[in-house]
């Protein structure tokens, strides 16, 4: 097919063009001149059709932020690009064009209609993002490997699929082997694909078919494995006890501890490493579990101040409605008379009376809500005080557990130099006939070797034991201080929106009351 | 025995006091009447001779069941006689009457064995025959129990201070539905042991309103509404975090002061009205019964254990109506029976029944007339201590020549039958009338009346039931679900509640004239209904609407009608509808939407073009958006048309937002709405036109009133009978037809060969040809009959009509008349015989050929035949 653009200039896509043609489109009939008159902003658009424009570059769109169909089709377009702000789009055409590849559309999740038609397409992929999609036609291009269908599984949404005009649709077997690889698909090259062809298709492509769905299967199940890993950490992360619920503190003691991992050779120490690693494990469990009870105490407790403070904010709200109401009701009356009083005094003193009604309704809602942020602040007060007994009772008991672990440590640090020292002795009298690795024995030339390396490795297990009780302190302390100064600021919020919206109305009523007089006055 | 006799001789004058002291109390009601010292045996029995004079003032009712109304000569054998076990049983059962009077001299005599339809004394026991009836309404006992009240009609008692003489048994009482309370009782007992209930008949007294079956002093159980059980609603803790309320700033003493006023007041309307309550109960009051405590009356006790019965009670088998054993009305028992055993009261019935225990297990208070047959002795431990000697008393009376191992012989009556048309029409004829207090009660059986109507409840305002205050009326099995109708006399209102079905999905019909543009209220049910509403309220000036469930959530919808144009007089009402002046129209929630963007209320003032909306709330607001828009449209002085100027959309904003500010968005908005009037104000009309259509379609089914028969329903649906009869009509020729294919047409030559033998070749072949050709002759014979009927009949239509040829000028109208049809006549007969001459033709060689082929394949000639061919 020969095109007729090399005869004509390629056009830039400018503000004049889009100008136009959003004019075009734009609203018609009565309402067009309204439009003119006003002139149409381009994040209003909703739809736009640049067709047979001659355009090379897709530019200068990021103003249409609303788009939801761009047609684009029957164009010089060689390269997809420029679309990236356009997140609501729906509907895309880019047919007809020059298109050598599939890019630039990562950030179209809402997309559901893509077209492609009469490119130079050769492999489908970049579409990862587009889980909406629904239809997807790519006839006329230059796709060539059969592998490219199985990448549409993905696609659950996918129901019409057009490739008709590529290479694989030459094959004899392009249309079992489609309908067998993606079997929600309901048309297939604008036909409709009956049953009786998804059970030939099935049944032919079986093997491979399952093979793969075994595949994608597992696949599934490690993300949801993992998913579910990751869940239980937060969830864990919310406690402050991750890593708590089994030796992953103690492995870590001795993950950097060179001296350690060669004192274990030593006679005895073996044992010793065991029933202390057992009993520490014991204690990190305990505090593990204390930390997921005393969340879900902390949860309880935030939960019920919550549903408190909704219930008292939406009790408040309908009292303020009820008012409203009243007033408004009111006011329609009032309205009418007023309108249809001839006497002038009569107007008058109605006029005042309505500004006193309203007068009246600021007073009320504004003693409504200052009623409720008082009440409000006594209750947060409340549980602020109640939030940090509990977070400092918490850290308090884990303290006490870490203190316990550090005695451990302690505990086995004598031990163990004991046992050095008692080896140290046998060595140099010779009395030891064990083996012993050279780096180990090197340990043992006199009492100050042996004696620093068992401290050094009892000071890096402390070190680790105190980095891990700091990290869970301050990570506690900072939630809830994070934690009551969200809840302030919201009410900070919640009370000045309320204000804001109060002051509105009554501007709002005070203005209309205003307008009114002045309209009085002009009669 | 001897010793016993003494015994009895020793304590005789210690029971005699005894047993006077307890007649007296048995009498005491009649003592409670005259307050007067205590009263001697004669003094009593001359008062009751008194009574019994002035009781004739109450006319005497002949039994109504004669002897001659039913043969007793159909009835079985065990009707007419007794068995040498039920012999001995009568012989028992005096003897213990004999006792009995002997010893508790003051008693009136037992009812023991009255005389049946057949004048045979037959036990009471044995009349009782338990029976469980195939009808699933029969196996509880309030249902059974209001099918005996409604089933008999009621006869009282031929002299209401006897039991009577006769005891007919339950087979005559059905056949007749008529009875007296002995025969309802037995009735009801043996269908209530039937289905498992542990009953008792008993023999005692009543009050006068419950022996004549006199309902009018007593609140139709129909009227009486249901209490309201006022759920206490469950107090919620106060929760940890609970706000404070505001401080209370007004002043105690002045709320503890207008406390007190508003008691005194209401302590004011208390008294009032319990006076005014008073004052009722006086007027309501019965007149004193002159023979209170002294009528004879019998009902049903059922104890409890069995049918999970939690506790026992009385039916009053007049009225189906059940009672607590503490009951006003029931005044003392003189004996109870089962079918198997009979036991006598031996507890003082001063207070009515209120203080006897029904532990007939205790021979102290029941003695039973046959030993072991039925009751452990339930309680008697703690009567053991105290009562051993006195036991021997009563205890033992009667017993002492009885075979112990004696129990009751089974029942001399047949088996209860009630046949299903029998039990559908329940009462007599159909149709029942209960009078109550204020009220009247109609019951027809279902199909009985032609509108369905199967129970109406008359309320009336005053006690001799002249003013009436309000009609209830059931209907079943309408076509138009017809269920329930409702007249208030005093409001002129009337509602019809509708079954699910009607075809205009209508549930409730509330009105007072069935003119339209009148105040009425129909509900409908909205799940039956494409538009989801629920209820629609007229007045003459307004219509409402409620709707649920919609994909628009409209939830409510209120016309205003204007004054009706006048029109020229060629305009009929129809054609002119009332102008519509606003229409209000309010939406629920729509979760899709943004708050200001969902409208919750739109307004649609018509003749000012003006169009008022009203948003929704968001969630953390309390303020909503409003918008006003002004559609008229006005000119401007160029002459063009203004479209849109800012001044026609008033609105606020509680989040204002840019692009409702501008011209086009407001412009857009407005077009939509005017739509949008279009349309709610067409939806108007079309609700309008609906309750026309739906007054039209009632007025029809209240004409017509079909009902509708269930295809179940064997004997009533026509339908299904036709189609029944025809099947059997269809199964009764395949019948005859088959009877007909087993002809056999060889038959009648094979017999003339001699029997038994086997054909030779010749003789098949004669056989066939033999066959045939008679066949064939046959043929020949009706082709011939045809024939010559055919002939026959045009000759006589050729003489007639030379006849007529000759005569015309002088025939009568008449005679040319009949001439003319007769004529006509026979040529239709001369045409069919010409049809039928021509077919016979046609198939006569058919015919032939193929009983040639038949006897080719009869297997008693084909291995000749074979050959042959």
């Amino acid at each position: 097919m020969q095109r007729l653009y090399d005869s004509v200039e390629p056009r830039v896509m400018d503000e004049h063009m889009l100008k136009l043609a959003v004019e075009e489109q734009g609203p018609q009939e009565e309402a067009g001149p309204l439009a003119r008159q006003e002139g149409i902003l381009f994040k209003d658009v909703l739809s736009l059709r640049l067709d047979f424009q001659n355009i090379l570059h897709i530019d200068s769109l990021w103003q249409f932020e609303n788009l939801r169909k761009l047609q684009l089709d029957n164009n010089i377009i060689e390269k997809i690009e420029g679309l990236e702000h356009l997140v609501h789009l729906v509907w895309l055409d880019l047919s007809f064009n020059n298109i050598e590849a599939i890019e630039g559309l990562d950030t179209l999740v809402n997309l559901e209609d893509l077209s492609l038609f009469n490119n130079r397409i050769s492999k489908i992929d970049s579409l990862d993002a587009l889980v909406k999609l629904q239809v997807l036609s790519l006839g006329n291009n230059q796709i060539g490997n059969m592998m490219n269908i199985i990448y549409l599984r993905r696609f659950k949404a996918l129901r019409t699929l057009s490739l008709s005009g590529n290479p694989i649709a030459e094959s004899e077997d392009y249309k079992m082997f489609i309908c067998a690889y993606l079997p929600d698909l309901g048309y297939l090259d604008f036909r409709r694909i009956d049953d009786h062809m998804k059970d030939l298709a099935r049944s032919k492509h079986q093997y491979s078919i399952d093979g793969l769905k075994q595949q994608e299967h597992l696949t599934q199940a490690r993300l949801d494995d993992e998913r579910a890993r990751q869940e239980e950490l937060k969830k864990h992360k919310v406690a402050f006890v991750e890593h708590l619920n089994g030796s992953f503190l103690f492995d870590s003691m001795y993950a950097e501890d060179v001296e350690g991992n060669k004192l274990a050779y030593l006679p005895g120490v073996g044992e010793l490493l065991q029933a202390y690693k057992d009993k520490f494990v014991i204690i990190c469990l305990n505090i593990f579990e204390y930390g997921l009870k005393q969340q879900e105490k902390r949860k309880l407790e935030l939960d019920t101040f919550n549903e408190c403070i909704q219930e008292a904010i939406q009790e408040n709200q309908e009292q303020g409605k009820r008012r409203i109401a009243k007033f408004e009701e009111k006011h329609l009356l009032s309205l009418n008379a007023i309108r249809e009083q001839s006497n002038l005094t009569n107007i008058e003193i109605k006029i005042v009376e309505y500004g006193e009604d309203i007068t009246e309704l600021f007073n009320v809602l504004m003693t409504l809500e200052m009623h409720l942020v008082e009440q409000l602040e006594e209750t947060i007060n409340m549980f602020e005080r109640n939030i940090t007994d509990l977070v400092a009772l918490f850290i308090e008991n884990v303290q006490s557990l870490m203190a316990q672990c550090r005695d451990l440590e302690n505990h086995h640090h004598e031990k163990l130099l004991e046992i050095s020292i008692n080896t140290l002795e046998r060595i140099v009298k010779g009395e030891l006939n064990e083996d012993l690795p050279d780096d180990v024995r090197a340990l043992f030339v006199d009492k100050d070797t042996i004696v620093n390396a068992v401290g050094a490795s009892h000071d890096i297990h402390l070190l680790k034991i105190d980095n891990r009780e700091d990290e869970l302190v301050t990570r506690t302390n900072s939630w809830c201080t994070h934690l009551v100064d969200t809840i302030h600021k919201d009410e900070i919020m919640r009370n000045r929106r309320r204000v804001k919206e109060i002051n509105q109305y009554i501007d709002h009523m005070q203005n209309e009351l205003d307008n009114l007089e002045c309209s009085d006055v002009i009669d | 025995m001897e010793v016993l006799k003494e015994k009895v001789e020793e304590e005789e004058e210690a029971e005699r006091e005894e047993a006077a002291e307890r007649g007296e109390k048995v009498m005491r009601p009649v003592e409670m009447r005259r307050e007067e010292p205590p009263m001697t045996q004669e003094m009593l029995r001359d008062l009751e001779k008194k009574l019994s004079e002035i009781e004739i003032v109450i006319p005497e009712q002949p039994s109504i069941i004669t002897r001659d109304t039913f043969d007793i000569s159909k009835l079985p054998l065990s009707y007419q006689s007794n068995t040498l076990k039920e012999e001995h049983l009568l012989q028992v059962a005096d003897n213990f009457a004999r006792q009995y009077s002997h010893l508790c001299p003051d008693r009136v005599p037992l009812f023991l064995h009255p005389l049946n339809e057949c004048e045979v004394p037959k036990f009471v026991s044995t009349t009782i025959r338990p029976t469980l009836m195939p009808y699933p309404e029969l196996y509880n006992w309030d249902s059974c129990a209001q099918f005996v009240s409604d089933f008999l009609s009621m006869v009282p008692l031929p002299d209401p201070l006897q039991p009577p003489s006769h005891l007919y048994s339950s087979t005559t009482v059905l056949k007749h539905q008529k009875g007296n309370c002995f025969d309802f009782s037995t009735l009801l007992c043996s269908l209530l042991i039937g289905a498992g209930y542990d009953a008792y008949c008993i023999n005692g007294y009543g009050s006068r309103d419950l022996c004549q079956m006199d309902l009018t002093r007593d609140v139709c159980p129909l009227t009486m509404k249901h209490k309201e059980v006022v759920q206490e609603e469950e107090k919620v803790p106060p929760k940890k975090y609970a706000i404070k309320p505001p401080r209370d700033l007004s002043s105690r003493f002045e709320q503890e002061q207008e406390m007190k006023k508003q008691q005194e007041i209401k302590a004011e309307e208390e008294k009032r009205r319990k006076e005014e309550e008073q004052r009722l109960l006086e007027v309501e009051k019965a007149k004193i019964d002159p023979l209170h405590g002294l009528r004879v009356h019998a009902w049903v006790l059922v104890l409890s254990g069995k049918r999970e019965v939690p506790e026992s009670f009385f039916i009053d088998p007049f009225t189906g109506r059940s009672y607590s054993t503490q009951h006003d009305h029931f005044l003392g028992i003189e004996s109870l029976w089962n079918h198997k055993n009979y036991w006598v009261n031996m507890q003082d019935c001063w207070n009515g029944c209120k203080d006897l225990v029904f532990d007939l297990g205790d021979p102290v208070r029941w003695e039973y007339l046959l030993l072991g047959t039925d009751k452990a002795h339930l309680s008697m431990a703690e009567d053991e201590e105290d009562g051993m000697n006195d036991d021997e008393d009563v205890e033992n009376l009667g017993k002492e020549d009885e075979d112990k191992s004696f129990d009751m012989p089974s029942s001399w009556v047949e088996k209860i039958e009630i046949s299903p048309e029998v039990f559908e029409t329940r009462c007599p004829n159909g149709k029942k009338v209960i009078q109550y207090k204020r009220a009247k009660l109609e019951k027809w059986a279902p199909y009985l009346n032609s509108n369905g109507l199967v129970c109406r409840l008359t309320t009336y305002e005053d006690l001799e039931c002249t003013k009436t205050l309000e009609i209830k009326e059931w209907y079943q099995n309408r076509e138009d679900m017809l269920e329930l109708k409702h007249i208030n006399k005093s409001t002129g209102l009337n509602i019809d509640y509708f079954k699910p079905g009607h075809p205009q999905a209508l549930r409730v019909h509330s009105y007072k004239s069935m003119q339209p543009e009148m105040d009425r209220v129909m509900e409908f049910y909205e799940t039956a209904r494409v538009d989801g509403l629920i209820k629609r309220e007229e007045t003459p000036k307004t219509m409402t609407e409620y709707y649920q469930g919609r994909t628009d959530f409209l939830s409510y919808r209120h016309v205003d009608f204007g004054e009706r144009v006048k029109k020229l007089a060629l305009n009929s009402a129809e054609s002119n509808p009332r102008p519509m002046v606003k229409i209000t129209e309010r939406f629920s929630r729509n979760p899709e939407k943004p708050a200001d963007e969902d409208v919750a209320e739109r307004v649609f003032l018509i003749p000012e073009e003006r169009i008022r909306l009203c948003y929704h709330c968001w969630d953390d607001r309390i303020t909503a958006s409003k918008r006003e828009f002004l559609r008229h449209t006005e000119v401007d002085s160029k002459g063009n048309k203004i479209i849109m100027t800012p001044d026609m959309c008033i609105g606020f904003e509680v989040e204002p937002m840019e692009h409702t500010k501008k011209l086009l968005y407001q412009y857009e908005a407005m077009m939509k709405l005017k739509n949008e009037e279009k349309l709610s104000r067409h939806q108007a009309w079309e609700s309008e036109l609906e309750v026309l259509e739906i007054l039209k379609l009632r007025e029809e089914e209240e004409e017509v009133h079909t009902l509708t028969i269930s295809i179940y329903d064997a004997k009533r649906n026509e339908k299904s009978k036709e189609y029944r009869e025809a099947m059997e009509r269809v199964m009764h020729e395949e019948h005859l037809r088959q009877v007909e294919a087993q002809l056999d047409y060889l038959a009648p030559f094979l017999a003339q060969l001699p029997p038994g033998e086997k054909l030779t070749r010749w003789q098949a072949m004669r056989v066939k040809d033999e066959c045939l050709s008679d066949f064939k002759q046959r043929l020949i014979d009706k082709a011939n009959l045809i024939q010559a009927r055919f002939e026959k009949e045009t000759q006589e239509l050729q003489k007639k009509q030379q006849w007529y040829q000759e005569n015309q000028v002088t025939l009568t109208a008449e005679v040319e008349d009949w001439y003319l049809s007769y004529c006509s006549q026979a040529m239709f007969r001369i045409r069919i015989l010409e049809q039928r001459l021509h077919r016979h033709k046609e198939l006569a060689p058919l015919k032939y050929l193929a009983l040639e082929e038949k006897l080719h394949k009869d297997p008693r000639l084909v291995e000749f035949l074979k050959v042959f061919v």
